[in-house]
C-alpha cells in the first residue's frame, strides 16, 4: 500500500514468525476432503474415452453396446453435443473431438454410470474405426512445407468461426516478436559474441493429488461445479461462454487442492465433458483421473528449442541478447503458448541489456499441450540466460560473480522492456548467495582439480533469477478483493477471493489482518472457496497472492480498524490516533494502556443505538500497467530477484550428478510467514533439482513412454540437498508488510545453476534438459547428438 | 463381475466384516468399501506412498494389496492412529514445522513416520529421509517433513508428548 | 478401478498339500504371496491366463529364516525386509542384505518376498543378481501321485529361462532357496546404479563375490550382472578371467571389459543399450579397484 508501513507497535507482532497453517491438523489427520473424497447423493461417475491413435480420422463411433450395459446412464460423443464450442486461449479445442484426432489425448467419448468400475467396462465397449494420418512428430515437421495440416480448414465453417471450428491453413499457433534497442548495433559494439542452441524439455506437474471434478445442476438448471481450478472467477466466465448460460447461475466451490503449481489455470476438456454428462442424466456426474490419465491427459510444461545469441564488451558489459524459439504448441494451445510474455522479459531484463531482440513461433504439432507449470517459461530462459552470462565472463577472463554484479540492476533502474524496479535486492542476492557457499574461491579449485585423477568430481554454480513479484497484469484487472466480518466475540471472517492451494495464502492473509486488528491466529476463519460468496479474485497464478490478496486484506483490516478507533475515539473521548488495537483490546497508542477488550467493545456498538456490525470490504487493483502492443509496461507492482548458487558432485564412470548443497538468496521484500516461505523456498528448489536432474516426460511420435512414477522420476526424500536459505527483505514500497511474491521464484534458476557447477566439475557444458545420468555421461564423452539450430521465420509481426 | 469373499478384519482396533472381489486392492475397499478416505490414491502401482497404511504393524501401499488379504490382519489406516503416542507426537511436530503444504501426501507421511518410530525410535535426518523414500511429496521439498519426524523423535524420547 | 476381472476363484490355504492340489487342478493359477508384482501386473491384464488367485501367504513355515545343515535356508515368503535385518541373513550373505537395503521402499520392503522376487524373474530383479554370486539353490515342492509331497532342488544358475520365466513347472511352488553360508575370507559388493538409493528400476546391478587367500588369490568367483540381458547373469568369461588370479590394475581393466562385452542390453525407456555397456564396464573396473585396495 502506497503508506508509511506500518511498524510492529509491540513485540507481539506476527510479521517475519513461523505460524503453522491453519488447515495443518487436519490435513495431518487426514480428515480433509479432497475432490476424490467427496461423494454427492446420486452421483454417476464418469469416465472419458481416449484416442489409440496419434493423428487419425474418425471413421464411426459405435456406442450401442456401452449404451446397453446395466449401470449406465449416458454415453456422450460428439454428434450429441452438436452446439459444443471449443475453449482455451485460441479456442481451438472441442472438448468431445469430432472427425478428427490430434494428440493421445484426445477426448472421443464420455459415460456416466453408476459405479467408475461400470464406466471403465463400458468404455471398452465402445467401438470406434480410425483411419491414420500422417503424424507430425515434433514443430519443426510441422514447419515443413508439404507438412500435414494439424487443424486443417473445416469446410462450411462461419466466417470469423475460431480454429476449433474453421481450422486453419497453417501449422502456426501463435507468433511472438519483441525488441528493445537495436541489437545490429549492440553486436557491433561487441568484443564478444557468442550463440547457442538450448533444448529445453517436457515435464509435468505430478500433483500428488490426481484430477477431478464434480458437476450438478439444480432444480433451478444452476450449475453447481467442485473443481480445483485457481482461477475460479475466470473459470465462471469460461463455462458460461462454453454452455451459454448465464454466469451469474455457476458457482464454483473449490475443494482443497492436491497440488496446482499452475496446473489448473486453463479449462480442460475433461470439466466440460463432466458438466454435459450432468446435463444430459440430470444427476450429479464425477470424474477422477487415474494417475496414469493424468500423465497423458495433463498440460505439460512448454518445451522449448531456443537459439541465444549474446555479447558483451572486454569490460564486462552486456550489450545484446537475440533470441529465437520454437514452441511446439502441441495439438491445441493452452498457456503453454504464452511463455513467451514471461521470457521476453528474462531475456529483455535478468541484468543489463541495451539491445535485445526475441522472436518465438509456437507450432502445432500432435504432441500433448503445454499449460502453465510454476515459472511460466523463465526456467526454459534463465537456463538459456545464465549459460551465457557463464561463458561471457569466462571468454574475457572475469570471475563469474563479478560479471553478474556489474550488470546486476540497482533499484531506481527501467528496463528496456519498461520493468520499472523499486525495490530490487538483485546485487545483494548474489553476494549473499556467493559469500555463504564460499562460491568464489570453490569454483576456482574445483576447476583447477578437474584434470585430477579420480571420477568423483565436484563443481559449483551461480545463477539468478527475475520474475514479477507484484502481480501480472495481463488480465483487464489484477486485483482482488476482501470483506471483513468482525463478529460480537472478537472473531473474524476473513472472506478473500484468492485461493488456497496449498502455498498457506490462507495462513499469511490471516497472519496480515491480525497483525493490522492486534488478534491472534486463533480468532481468523478464512473463506475463499465458493463464487458465491467470495469477492473476485482473478487468480492463484504469476506469484501474486500475498502481494495482491495480501493488501487487499490490509485494507479490509484497516478499513476496520478506522471504523473502530473511531467509535472508540468517541466513547473515550480522544482522537482516533491516540488509540491502538493490541492483543484483543483497544489499548492507549502512547502507553499501551487498555481500556477495552475488543469483542465487548464490538457487542457495544451493536447492541447499542448505533446498532453497527463491523463489516468492511476493500478491491486491491496494483498500480501496474498493461503492456502495450509491443510488449512494453511495467506489468508488476514489483518486481523480485534470487540467486542460488549449486554444488553437485558428478560422478564421471556414471554420469550420476548429485546435488550436494543449494545456498540461495532470496528477495522476498519482507518475510511475513516464515514457516510458510521456507516451505515455498524448500519446495520450489526441490521441484527445480527435478527439472535439472531427473524428470523427463518422454513424447516419441506424439506417445508419452513414461506416464507413470515408476519411470517418471520425480525427487524422493533422500536425494535433496542440504539447504541453506537467506531472505534479503528490500522492502518494498507497495507491498503488504513490504513482501512481494515468492512461490515460484525458487524452482526458476536451479538448472541453470546445476548446469553451471556441472561445467566446473567437468569442463562440459551441457545445453539441454535433463542432466540424467545418461544425458551427462554422454556430454562427457562426446557422445550427446548436437542440437539443430532454431529454424528462424521471417518476422513480421503475426496479429 | 467378479465374485465376492468375505473376511473378517480388525480396522483401527475394532473388528469388522467386508465383502469384497477378488481384485479389489485394499485401498478401495477402505475408500468405498467401509468409506474411510484419509488414505489416498496417488498412483496405484506402490510408487508414491500416499495409500500406506499399517498391516499387523508394518507399512504397506494399500494399492498393491489384495483386499482378500486383508482376512485375519491387523489394519491401522491414518485415521486410527488418534490414540497413538507416536503419531500425536508427529502431528504436533508436523503442524509446528511446516511440514504440510497441500497435505496430499500427509497421511501416508504420517503412517510411514509412525511405523519408523515405532522401529526406531531415535531416528537422525538421514533414517528418516530413507524411512520415507517411497513417500512422494510435491510441495515440501521434504525438509520439513524430516525434521518434523526427527523432533518427534526426540520429544517422545524426552517424555514431551502426551 | 478393478481390473479386468481375470480371476473366477480365490483360495487361501492353510496347509502346503492344499496348496499344491489347488495349484495342481486350477487349469492356471497365479500365486499370491506379497502381491506387489502380481497387483500391478493383474491390473493391466498381464495376468489373463490365471483363473484362480492362490495366496500361500497362510501357509505356515514358508517364512522362516534357519540354518539348516550346512546351508541357510530362507522360506520363500521371507520378506526383504526380513532379508534386511535378519542376524543370520546379515552374518552369512550380507550380500543379500546390501541388496535389500536398495530394494525399492520399506512399504515394499515390507509386503515383497523373496519367492516372488524370483518367480517374477524380472531381468532386472534386485535380489537375483546376488543369490547367483551366493550359489544359491532353489527348493521346489510338488504333490506326488500319493498325494505327498516331495521336494526337488535346482541351481538358481539356469533357473531363470526367460524375461518373466523359471524352470517352475505350473504344479509347483518355490518353497525356500539354499545357500552356502558366506566363508571366512570371503569377499562381496553389491552395486546398482541410479539417482537414489533404493526406489529405482536398476539400470544395471552387479553382484561379486570371491574368495581371497593368503597370497591375494581370488577364488570361487561368482559376478552377476543384472539389467543387462534377458536373464540375470552369470559373467562366466569374467569369472574364469579373475578365477586363481591376483588383482593388479591389468586384470582388473581386463575383467571391465570382458564383463561388459558378456552384457547383452537393450534400448529401453530407462537406458541405451550402449550406456548400460559403459556402465557394466567402468563399475565393474570400480568395484575390482576396490576389492583390490580392500
Amino acid at each position: 500500500m502506497n503508506e508509511t508501513l506500518a511498524r510492529p507497535t509491540s513485540a507481539a507482532s506476527l510479521i517475519g514468525q513461523r505460524i503453522p497453517k491453519m488447515d495443518a491438523p487436519e490435513k495431518a489427520s487426514g480428515r480433509t476432503r479432497y475432490i476424490h473424497d467427496i461423494d454427492l447423493p446420486g452421483q454417476l461417475h464418469a469416465a472419458i474415452l481416449r484416442s489409440t491413435r496419434v493423428h487419425a480420422r474418425i471413421v464411426r463411433i459405435d456406442t450401442a453396446a456401452a449404451r446397453a450395459l446395466p449401470g449406465v446412464h449416458c454415453v456422450l460423443t460428439a454428434a450429441d453435443v452438436p452446439d459444443q464450442r471449443p475453449i482455451g486461449v485460441a479456442k481451438d479445442h472441442l472438448p468431445l473431438k469430432r472427425d478428427r484426432v490430434r494428440s493421445e489425448r484426445d477426448e472421443i467419448a464420455a459415460v456416466a454410470a453408476d459405479s467408475e468400475a461400470v464406466a471403465l467396462a463400458a468404455l471398452k465397449l465402445i467401438e470406434v474405426e480410425y483411419e491414420d494420418l500422417p503424424v507430425v512428430a515434433d514443430a519443426e515437421a510441422a514447419l515443413a512445407p508439404g507438412a500435414a495440416l494439424v487443424h486443417p480448414p473445416i469446410a462450411g465453417a462461419a466466417a470469423g468461426a475460431p480454429v476449433g471450428l474453421a481450422g486453419k491453413t497453417d501449422n502456426i499457433a501463435m507468433r511472438f516478436d519483441y525488441g528493445h534497442g537495436d541489437v545490429a548495433r549492440g553486436e557491433a559494439e561487441s568484443d564478444v559474441v557468442i550463440e547457442d542452441v538450448f533444448e529445453l524439455h517436457y515435464v509435468t506437474h505430478c500433483c500428488m493429488g490426481v484430477s477431478g471434478v464434480i458437476a450438478e445442476f439444480d432444480a433451478k438448471g444452476n450449475l453447481l461445479l467442485y473443481s480445483n481450478t485457481q482461477v475460479p472467477f475466470l473459470h465462471k466466465r469460461e463455462f458460461a461462454e462454453i454452455l451459454g448460460m448465464d454466469p451469474g447461475r455457476i458457482r464454483i466451490i473449490q475443494p482443497p487442492i492436491g497440488g496446482g503449481f499452475g496446473s489448473k489455470l486453463d479449462i480442460y476438456p475433461f470439466e466440460v465433458i463432466c458438466v454435459f454428462l450432468a446435463r444430459a442424466t440430470g444427476r450429479p456426474v464425477k470424474l477422477v483421473f487415474s494417475r496414469e490419465e493424468e500423465f497423458l491427459a495433463s498440460p505439460t510444461r512448454q518445451p522449448v528449442r531456443l537459439t541465444l545469441r549474446s555479447g558483451c564488451k572486454g569490460d564486462g558489459t552486456l550489450t545484446f541478447r537475440s533470441v529465437h524459439t520454437l514452441h511446439d504448441n502441441g495439438a491445441y494451445t493452452s498457456w503453454g503458448a504464452t511463455t513467451p510474455f514471461v521470457m521476453m522479459q528474462t531475456f529483455s531484463s535478468l541484468y543489463r541489456v541495451p539491445h535485445c531482440d526475441y522472436h518465438t513461433v509456437a507450432v502445432y504439432s500432435n504432441n500433448p499441450y503445454a499449460g502453465s507449470f510454476r515459472g511460466y517459461g523463465n526456467l526454459q530462459a534463465t537456463f538459456a540466460v545464465e549459460a551465457h552470462m557463464d561463458k561471457m565472463a569466462e571468454a574475457i577472463g572475469m570471475e563469474p560473480l563479478a560479471f553478474r554484479l556489474k550488470n546486476a540492476q540497482a533499484a531506481g533502474e527501467v528496463t528496456g522492456q519498461g520493468m520499472v524496479f523499486r525495490s530490487c535486492g538483485f546485487q545483494d542476492c548474489l553476494r549473499s548467495a556467493a559469500e555463504r557457499s564460499d562460491f568464489s574461491r570453490k569454483r576456482r579449485e574445483y576447476a583447477a582439480r578437474r584434470d585430477e585423477p579420480g571420477a568423483v568430481k565436484r563443481g559449483i554454480g551461480i545463477a539468478s533469477m527475475l520474475h514479477v513479484g507484484g502481480g501480472a497484469k495481463i488480465y483487464p484487472s489484477d486485483g482482488c478483493g476482501t470483506i471483513l466480518k468482525l463478529d460480537d466475540f472478537g472473531h473474524v471472517t476473513l472472506i478473500t477471493g484468492a485461493s488456497e492451494i496449498g502455498q498457506g495464502s490462507e495462513t499469511v492473509l490471516s497472519q496480515l489482518v491480525c497483525e493490522e486488528l492486534g488478534l491472534p491466529m486463533s480468532a481468523v476463519t478464512v473463506v475463499n472457496n465458493d463464487t458465491d460468496i467470495t469477492p473476485w479474485d482473478v487468480g492463484v497464478h504469476a506469484s501474486r497472492t500475498t502481494f495482491i490478496a495480501g493488501n487487499s486484506a490490509i485494507g479490509a483490516a484497516r478499513k476496520a480498524k478506522a471504523k473502530i478507533l473511531a467509535a472508540a475515539a468517541t466513547r473515550f473521548d480522544c482522537a482516533p490516533d491516540a488509540l491502538e488495537l493490541n492483543g484483543g483490546r483497544i489499548v492507549r497508542a502512547a502507553t499501551g494502556e487498555p481500556l477495552t477488550e475488543l469483542a465487548r467493545f464490538l457487542r457495544g456498538l451493536h447492541f447499542s443505538d448505533r446498532a453497527e456490525l463491523v463489516m468492511t470490504s476493500f478491491y486491491y487493483e496494483p498500480p501496474s500497467v498493461h503492456q502495450d502492443k509491443a510488449f512494453k509496461g511495467d506489468v508488476s507492482a514489483a518486481y523480485a530477484w534470487a540467486a542460488q548458487v549449486v554444488e553437485v558432485e558428478v560422478d564421471t564412470d556414471t554420469g550420476v550428478v548429485r546435488m550436494i548443497r543449494v545456498t540461495a538468496a532470496h528477495d522476498v521484500g519482507r518475510v511475513l510467514n516464515r514457516l510458510g516461505i521456507e516451505g515455498q523456498i524448500e519446495g520450489g528448489i526441490v521441484m527445480g533439482q527435478g527439472y535439472a536432474l531427473t524428470e523427463n516426460l518422454v513424447v516419441e511420435g506424439g506417445r508419452i513412454r513414461n506416464p507413470n512414477f515408476r519411470d517418471y522420476k520425480l525427487i524422493t526424500a533422500p536425494e535433496v540437498p542440504e539447504m541453506d536459505i537467506a531472505f534479503i527483505e528490500s522492502m518494498d514500497g507497495e507491498g503488504p508488510q513490504g513482501a512481494k511474491g515468492v512461490g515460484e521464484a525458487p524452482a526458476i534458476c536451479i538448472a541453470a545453476a546445476t548446469a553451471s557447477a556441472i561445467y566446473n566439475a567437468t569442463g562440459v557444458r551441457i545445453t539441454s534438459l535433463p542432466f540424467t545420468p545418461e544425458r551427462v555421461y554422454r556430454a562427457l564423452h562426446g557422445a550427446l547428438p548436437p542440437l539443430r539450430a532454431t529454424p528462424r521465420m521471417s518476422t513480421e509481426a503475426a496479429q | 463381475m467378479s465374485l465376492t469373499h468375505e473376511i473378517g478384519f480388525t480396522l483401527n482396533g475394532v473388528q469388522r466384516r467386508a465383502t469384497v472381489g477378488i481384485e479389489t486392492s485394499a485401498l478401495e475397499m477402505l475408500r468405498e468399501g467401509v468409506g474411510l478416505t484419509g488414505t489416498k490414491y496417488g498412483c496405484g502401482e506402490g510408487e508414491c506412498g500416499a495409500c500406506t497404511i499399517l498391516v499387523d504393524g508394518l507399512s504397506v501401499n494399500s494399492c498393491l494389496l489384495f483386499a482378500l488379504d486383508c482376512d485375519g490382519r491387523e489394519i491401522t489406516t491414518v485415521e486410527g492412529l488418534a490414540g497413538d503416542a507416536r503419531a500425536q507426537a508427529l502431528q504436533k511436530a508436523f503442524v509446528a514445522h511446516g511440514a504440510v503444504q497441500c497435505g496430499f501426501c500427509t497421511p501416508g507421511m504420517m503412517v510411514q513416520a509412525t511405523h519408523l518410530l515405532a522401529t526406531q525410535p531415535h531416528p537422525d535426518a538421514a533414517a528418516a529421509q530413507r524411512a520415507i523414500e517411497g513417500n512422494l511429496c510435491r510441495c515440501t521439498g521434504y525438509q520439513k517433513i524430516v525434521e518434523a519426524i526427527v523432533e518427534a523423535g526426540q520429544a517422545l524420547a524426552a517424555g514431551d508428548a502426551t | 478401478m478393478s481390473g479386468s476381472d481375470a480371476f473366477e476363484r480365490y483360495l487361501a490355504p492353510t496347509s502346503l498339500a492344499q496348496a499344491l492340489a489347488a495349484l495342481a487342478e486350477s487349469g492356471g493359477a497365479a500365486v499370491l504371496a506379497g502381491g506387489t508384482d502380481l497387483m500391478p501386473q493383474s491390473r493391466a491384464g498381464r495376468v489373463r491366463s490365471a483363473r484362480m488367485l492362490l495366496n500361500i501367504r497362510r501357509v505356515p513355515g514358508l517364512e522362516a529364516v534357519e540354518v539348516d545343515g550346512d546351508a541357510l535356508r530362507l522360506g520363500a515368503l521371507a520378506t526383504i525386509a526380513t532379508l534386511l535385518i535378519h542376524p543370520l541373513v546379515r552374518r552369512h550373505a550380507s550380500l543379500l542384505s546390501e541388496a535389500a537395503n536398495h530394494f525399492a521402499s520399506d512399504q515394499i520392503r515390507n509386503a515383497a518376498t523373496l519367492g516372488g522376487n524370483i518367480c517374477n524373474a524380472s531381468p532386472a530383479g534386485d535380489m537375483l543378481g546376488p543369490l547367483l554370486a551366493l550359489d544359491a539353490e532353489v527348493e521346489l515342492a510338488s504333490l506326488a501321485g500319493d498325494g505327498s509331497v516331495r521336494f526337488r532342488r535346482l541351481p538358481l544358475d539356469g533357473f531363470f529361462s526367460g524375461p518373466g520365466r523359471t524352470l517352475r513347472e505350473s504344479g509347483e511352488l518355490l518353497t525356500a532357496v539354499r545357500l552356502r553360508p558366506a566363508s571366512h575370507g570371503q569377499i562381496v559388493r553389491f552395486y546398482k546404479t541410479g539417482t537414489r538409493p533404493a526406489l529405482d528400476i536398476s539400470t544395471i546391478s552387479i553382484a561379486f563375490a570371491a574368495r581371497r587367500d593368503g597370497g591375494g588369490r581370488l577364488s570361487d568367483v561368482r559376478l552377476a550382472l543384472g539389467a543387462v540381458a534377458p536373464t540375470p547373469l552369470r559373467a562366466r568369461r569374467t569369472e574364469a578371467l579373475l578365477e586363481g588370479s591376483r588383482l593388479d590394475a591389468g586384470l582388473v581393466a581386463q575383467a571391465a571389459q570382458s564383463a561388459a562385452s558378456e552384457a547383452k542390453p537393450i534400448d529401453d525407456v530407462r537406458a541405451t543399450a550402449w550406456y548400460r555397456k559403459e556402465l557394466v564396464h567402468n563399475m565393474t573396473r570400480r568395484m575390482l579397484d576396490d576389492v583390490a585396495h580392500a
